[in-house]
């Protein structure tokens, strides 16, 4: 047969730490479990498993983009009511200075909802990557991390993925992640599928990775991230923002 | 989770731990206990309710005390106290961000300053070594002594402002130091060059410092970049037998060439003079052609 696929790790590893190791995989034929080997960077994908970082960038994420539009109308909005209904003393019954005070039924409401709210915040970037960093950890160490060499399939049945996801064990739902333009084979498998999603690796985030059973990585993948990931482990702060061009680094 | 709350056992612990727990999934997220507390809000049970912090009563309770500093009809601490102008014109005050040998030292032995090429304040700044904001009015960054008995760098070194000490521990080492006036204009540019550079307008000609600096900067003593270069040697002469220590032939140096390079009185970074367009992202530069704006961009 074939030679097994060895992937080593591009970039350097701190000489106290080893890199943890992953079975490659092919999406080939329904039995391809054992292709090869794959060297993963420690620095990112066996870190410390904080969790609470997990919550914080997974509320980030559900919150930042939200705008509630919800206002209601204050006793100054709502219409009506500025005339002293009756005169203060005399009628025997309370004594109103407008029948849209917030006592009032159809009055106004005191501490409601007030316009469009933003709910945004940005997290530092570092806690960001920290939290794709765990999520990958996680990912790896609940056996829930697959390393596939390639994307090329031999049909593009939808059925042919959904089987060769059921017999390898790979859960309910499963998220695969490309670099590069992905194969049409797989595109039309998945494309037909609610539970197996395909997603270019810059839309890899953490509220992905958790709601996902399985992840599913290639080869060009993997450098991608631990590229990206390990950057900021040794960067200079920033002097300016990062999408101007800076000399020194990328 | 129980990783959190365990403490102790270290990183592959942990990780041996998670490979025994459930899958980590959107619905088992929470955060470190301790890390939520809720806030006390007014009107809402035993310790935020009742009379919600307002206390008994009267003005307190009312909202009607008056105004901050009011003592009641007696005059106030913040009338009785005079006058006296301490922070007076702080803002047209120029501000020089201390730089000592010791953290010099330190950058050039972690390989973030290149002491082979010009030291500028460019260069301190790519490597972070200081960070200046010319908004608050910072002119830039003045030599300070800390460290000069174990400086032991052979640098070209361009600073705003050094003291004496620093200046003769920098020359003992063989090196050479100026200082340079920067309006705040091409102070910016120089400490953020590529955002100025995106900017397309041509690199301006550097101002003369003001009248009260003109002396400084004219000084040998000092190093000013003003100052007659023909006096420079007596004051080297001079700072070497006031400190006791052999003033080295720089001349015979191997990196003579680039320890006498020194700007231009009117430019602004070394390669570049001004009048010039720097081009990003073609990576061109474009000089000037018309004769007043070649004459204006010389004088």
């Amino acid at each position: 047969a074939y030679a097994p696929v060895l992937r080593g790790c591009h970039l350097a590893i701190p000489s106290h730490r080893t890199a943890v190791q992953a079975w490659v995989e092919s999406l080939r034929h329904y039995d391809d479990r054992h292709v090869g080997l794959a060297d993963l960077h420690p620095d990112v994908f066996a870190v410390m498993p904080r969790v609470d970082i997990l919550h914080t960038v997974a509320v980030w994420q559900r919150n930042y983009k939200r705008i509630s539009y919800a206002k209601v109308k204050t006793r100054a909005e709502v219409r009506g009511g500025g005339k002293k209904p009756w005169a203060q003393k005399g009628s025997g019954r309370a004594r109103h200075g407008s029948i849209r005070s917030p006592l009032w039924r159809g009055g106004g409401i005191i501490h409601g909802p007030r316009g469009p709210t933003s709910y945004y915040y940005m997290l530092p970037m570092k806690v960001r990557v920290l939290g794709l960093k765990v999520a990958l950890t996680a990912k790896l160490m609940q056996d829930n991390l697959h390393v596939v060499d390639g994307l090329d399939m031999p049909t593009f049945d939808p059925q042919y993925l959904a089987d060769l996801a059921q017999y390898r064990r790979w859960g309910q739902s499963v998220l695969i992640v490309d670099v590069n333009k992905m194969p049409e084979n797989i595109t039309k498998a998945a494309a037909s599928l609610k539970t197996i999603t395909l997603v270019p690796a810059l839309g890899l985030n953490v509220y992905s990775l958790l709601k996902y059973e399985t992840l599913v990585l290639t080869l060009d993948t993997l450098a991608f991230l631990e590229e990206k990931l390990l950057w900021h482990d040794s960067r200079y702060t920033a002097l300016y923002p990062f999408h101007l061009p800076y000399s020194d680094f990328p | 989770m129980a990783a959190a709350s365990r403490g102790g056992g270290g990183g592959p612990k942990a990780l041996e731990l998670l490979r025994a727990l459930p899958r980590v999934s959107l619905v088992n997220l929470r955060p470190n206990p301790g890390a939520k507390k809720s806030e006390r809000r007014r009107g809402r049970g035993r310790h935020g309710g009742k009379k919600s912090g307002r206390g008994h009563k009267g003005q307190r309770q009312r909202g009607n005390r008056p105004r901050l500093g009011f003592e009641g009809g007696q005059t106030p601490f913040y009338l009785i106290i005079p006058k006296y102008g301490y922070n007076e014109g702080h803002s047209h005050r120029r501000q020089y961000h201390p730089l000592s040998l010791q953290k010099l030292q330190y950058l050039i032995d972690l390989g973030r300053v290149d002491p082979t090429q010009p030291i500028d304040l460019t260069q301190l700044t790519n490597a972070r070594g200081v960070t200046i904001q010319p908004l608050k009015r910072d002119y830039g960054v003045q030599l300070v002594e800390k460290g000069a008995d174990n400086f032991s760098a052979k640098v070209n070194i361009e600073v705003q402002m050094a003291s004496e000490l620093a200046i003769a521990a920098i020359e003992k080492n063989g090196g050479v130091i100026t200082t340079g006036f920067y309006d705040p204009r091409s102070l910016e540019i120089l400490c953020k060059p590529i955002p100025f550079f995106l900017r397309g307008q041509p690199i301006p000609k550097r101002m003369l410092p003001p009248e009260d600096l003109v002396r400084y900067y004219t000084d040998a003593k000092n190093r000013g970049y003003l100052a007659n270069p023909s006096n420079i040697p007596e004051a080297r002469l001079e700072l070497a037998k006031k400190y006791g220590y052999v003033l080295p032939d720089i001349s015979k140096d191997e990196l003579f060439q680039m320890l006498s390079t020194r700007k231009d009185p009117r430019q602004i970074f070394f390669g570049l003079a001004p009048g010039w367009v720097v081009n990003m992202s073609e990576k061109k530069i474009l000089k000037p052609t018309d004769e007043r704006l070649l004459r204006y961009y010389s004088s």
